[in-house]
């Protein structure tokens, strides 16, 4: 039987993903955005903070310092004051006017000045939701401190924003990431060359969290050279959405449907990730497509895209881009499939 | 389509009993009985009306209470008539009368659609027969065939009314009214083909003369022929799906997507998932799901604004917008093919355990990365899978600090499940050991104590989740 020393079995149980492992804890741990860090010292200094709306691209830190600027406020055990919550998962109204209502109303206790309330992704919250927001935040903003996050802080309404101090969160700059992915690699002891890391910066433009999922997973394949970066972020994408278009240019409507239709049942993703995806490989040059015909793409794409923001079905509208793609096909190879499907 | 339209047969309701049509003797029977009651005691004190449907039985009843001036207590099929429920009414049946409340009539509607052999109803006739007994108000009857043994007790404590069945002048006349009164011009040749197809029923033909007249703008034998043929049975789905897709007008369209119980979400799904069958030049193609994708549009519009009134805009242009779609292959759509079952439905519904298994692990994942399950499913899972599979060791120890179950490791991996799940189980076992190993020396310091207790409390609970949580901070 397999003998573990007490060391080996920490060792397993903080196996983690990197991206948790390595997540700053406190606010002196974060690399970069100097300028928003330094405004939240000065809020811990003083203990007291106005509500904070965290903005700016995903993997550029928002939520992790949300975290760290909690701990630095309340120690240790901060989640006891904070309360987190995603607004994807949870976005309608009833969560705000139950968990939210209920934490907000709560007494604080008498060592801190106030509670926390965390809302990720939050421009992802409804329109209700949001209205209900804005009241509990006038109400009780003695007791009660705001966290929003957002990739688009346009999605959240004005008098929210009008609210909140505004932090914007910019891209991470190379030196910062390849710092950062350098140093994971010696804590794990991981063997990796400079030219990896810069191709995962390259990669993931500016986003921590791809950057180090990426390594993460390169290593788990041997190690981080430029050759296992390229084969993980290969893998990692679905080449079923290129496949997919590829067989809808080629005519094959029904096969293309089908190749959809697992992609969103055995990936999960969303019909929105989707069209995103399909909107980069046409841009891209692997696939063969004159340049008016991307361009008129670009306009339907985007149609599709805002019907599916607007509520609609994912897998019709995303149908009905499949069927454009059959009749731009169609121009473009100048022989018409005679027979869509079959 | 839209809500607030009345259907012609409540509009056109008489009012009077003396608006009617072939009822009189029926008529003078039920007005004998009633004097009877507003005089003292008649000597049954129900009434049993019986006569085919559509010949005005329950118009009756809603008429006589408003010239006689009663409150209408009724129950019908569509309620519980559970000896409970029938007990509840025969209370306020037999209530006594306050000096200047109202008389009652009580109304037990289609009692020939009780569920009595063992079904919900049960008990429903003797508590009718009760009810009779102790009632001070009139107790109104109504069925088709009141001659079934099972009403025989009702029928001895009832006086029997019988309803003849309307002739096709009465019926002609009725629609004839009705037509002046919409400012319709009408073919009599139609509607005289509706009253003759009607056999009597009342109620269908003015069904019929206001399908006709919504559905072809006009009454005209040759849209009435069209029309009420079709009308005639409830279709198949891939029938329905059939002859919307053959339709030529947009009534025709509109007309065969009512014969079918399917809802409008379902019959989308049934005409999606053939549409490609059936259409097969791919600009007309293109135009079909351009239309199904606007009808989708308009239904994403009745649930944001909560108003029914967009399902109309949904039905023409699923039917027909899809129809009238074909112009490069017009004929393309008169094709026969083989129509199947959405494969979407069935793909939800084969899927629904692996697609909750993969919700709930991407839900623990992305409370651990603080990130909700959508960006799980599409940042993060991806790597994790081309860990899982290629590296076993490092699969087994992130799946045992994230807690994951055995389907959800095979879910992540599908080449080396089996290997990581043993590998998992080896480590696991390993795990124990040591928690063991370190709680037999006991009391070395206090962090050590409190590790191995926290170790055992996992133990106990089969998880390791919440001991990870506290290594982390």
């Amino acid at each position: 039987m397999l003998d573990l020393s007490e060391e080996e079995v920490s060792r397993i149980l903080a196996e983690l993903l990197w991206t948790e492992k390595y997540r700053p804890k406190t606010l002196d741990e974060v690399v970069n955005q100097k300028e928003v860090v330094t405004r939240l010292k000065q809020f811990i200094k003083e203990r007291n903070t106005p509500h904070l709306l965290f903005a700016g691209p995903p993997g550029t830190g928002k939520t992790t310092v949300a975290h760290a600027f909690a701990h630095d406020l309340y120690g240790g055990d901060y989640r006891l004051y904070l309360l987190e919550l995603n607004a994807s998962d949870e976005r309608g109204i009833d969560v705000i006017r139950t968990k939210v209502k209920e934490f907000a109303r709560t007494k604080t206790p008498g060592n801190v000045p106030f509670k926390l309330i965390l809302l990720d992704e939050s421009d992802n919250m409804t329109a209700d939701a949001q209205q209900a927001l804005r009241r509990l935040m006038e109400m009780y903003v003695v007791a009660t401190r705001f966290i929003l996050v957002a990739n688009y802080p346009s999605k959240i309404i004005e008098p929210i924003q009008s609210r909140c101090a505004v932090f914007r969160f910019v891209p991470l700059n190379r030196e910062d990431v390849v710092g950062r992915l350098s140093w994971i690699c010696g804590k794990e002891g991981v063997k990796c060359n400079q030219d990896a890391l810069n191709t995962i910066y390259d990669l993931s433009e500016g986003d921590m969290r791809k950057a180090i999922n990426i390594l993460q997973t390169a290593a788990a394949l041997g190690e981080v050279s430029v050759s296992n970066v390229y084969k993980v972020v290969g893998l990692a994408h679905p080449k079923e959405i290129k496949e997919m278009i590829k067989t809808a240019l080629s005519g094959d409507f029904i096969k293309a449907r089908n190749i959809l239709r697992s992609l969103m049942v055995t990936y999960g993703l969303s019909g929105i990730d989707i069209i995103k995806q399909i909107h980069k490989e046409i841009t891209s040059s692997d696939i063969d497509l004159p340049e008016e015909a991307k361009v008129e793409l670009a306009d339907y794409v985007g149609e599709i895209q805002f019907r599916l923001v607007e509520g609609a079905d994912e897998e019709i509208q995303l149908d009905a881009l499949l069927a454009r793609l059959v009749v731009l096909g169609k121009k473009i190879v100048g022989v018409a499939p005679k027979r869509v499907g079959k | 389509m839209s809500v607030s339209k009345i259907p012609w047969v409540i509009k056109y309701r008489p009012r009077k009993l003396s608006e009617f049509v072939n009822q009189e003797e029926a008529i003078e029977k039920i007005k004998d009985w009633i004097k009877k009651w507003l005089s003292g005691k008649p000597e049954r004190k129900a009434a049993l009306f019986h006569g085919p449907p559509g010949s005005g039985k329950t118009s009756i009843v809603e008429a006589l209470c408003r010239e006689y001036g009663f409150q209408l207590i009724e129950m019908n099929a569509s309620d519980y008539r559970r000896e409970q429920d029938i007990e509840r009414v025969a209370k306020l049946a037999s209530a006594q009368r306050g000096l200047f409340a109202n008389r009652r009539i009580i109304l037990l509607d289609e009692i020939d659609g009780l569920a009595l052999a063992g079904g919900a109803d049960a008990g429903a006739i003797e508590a009718i027969v009760e009810l009779i007994e102790t009632t001070r108000n009139p107790v109104i009857m109504t069925a088709n065939n009141p001659w079934d043994l099972t009403f025989k007790t009702l029928r001895d404590h009832s006086v029997m009314i019988e309803f003849k069945r309307l002739d096709k002048r009465d019926v002609l006349e009725v629609l004839r009214r009705i037509c002046a009164a919409e400012k319709l011009s009408c073919d009599e040749k139609a509607l005289s083909f509706i009253a003759e197809r009607s056999e009597g029923d009342l109620r269908s033909a003015i069904n019929d003369l206001e399908a006709v007249a919504e559905g072809g703008g006009e009454v005209t034998e040759e849209i009435a022929r069209q029309l009420l043929r079709a009308r005639d049975r409830i279709l198949e789905p891939f029938e329905v799906v059939r002859k919307i897709f053959w339709s030529k007008y947009v009534w025709q369209a509109k007309l065969n997507a009512t014969q079918t119980d399917l809802d409008p979400d379902t019959m989308m799904e049934w005409i999606n998932e053939n549409l490609p069958r059936q259409i097969t030049d791919p600009e007309d193609l293109w135009r079909a799901y351009e239309a199904l994708a606007k009808a989708d549009v308009y239904r994403g519009r009745i649930v944001r604004t909560g108003s029914w009134d967009f399902l109309a805009y949904t039905i023409e242009l699923m039917t027909a917008g899809v129809a009238l779609a074909p112009k490069n292959d017009p004929k393309s759509k008169f094709r026969w093919v083989k129509y199947q079952f959405p494969e979407k439905i069935r793909l939800m519904s084969q899927t629904r355990e692996y697609r909750a298994l993969r919700d709930s692990m991407a839900s623990i994942i992305g409370e651990r990365i603080h990130a909700s399950k959508a960006k799980v499913l599409k940042d993060v899972l991806p790597y994790i899978r081309v860990i899982f599979e290629n590296n076993v060791e490092v699969a087994a120890k992130i799946a045992i600090s994230l807690n994951l179950t055995d389907p959800m490791i095979k879910y992540l991996s599908q080449s080396k499940g089996d290997e990581i799940i043993a590998r998992v189980k080896e480590l696991r076992k390993a795990i124990r050991a040591e928690a063991r190993k370190t709680e037999s020396k006991k009391g070395e310091t206090q962090k050590n104590t409190k590790k191995s207790e926290e170790i055992k409390k996992q133990q106990v609970k089969g998880g390791l989740d919440s001991f990870t949580k506290k290594t982390r901070f």
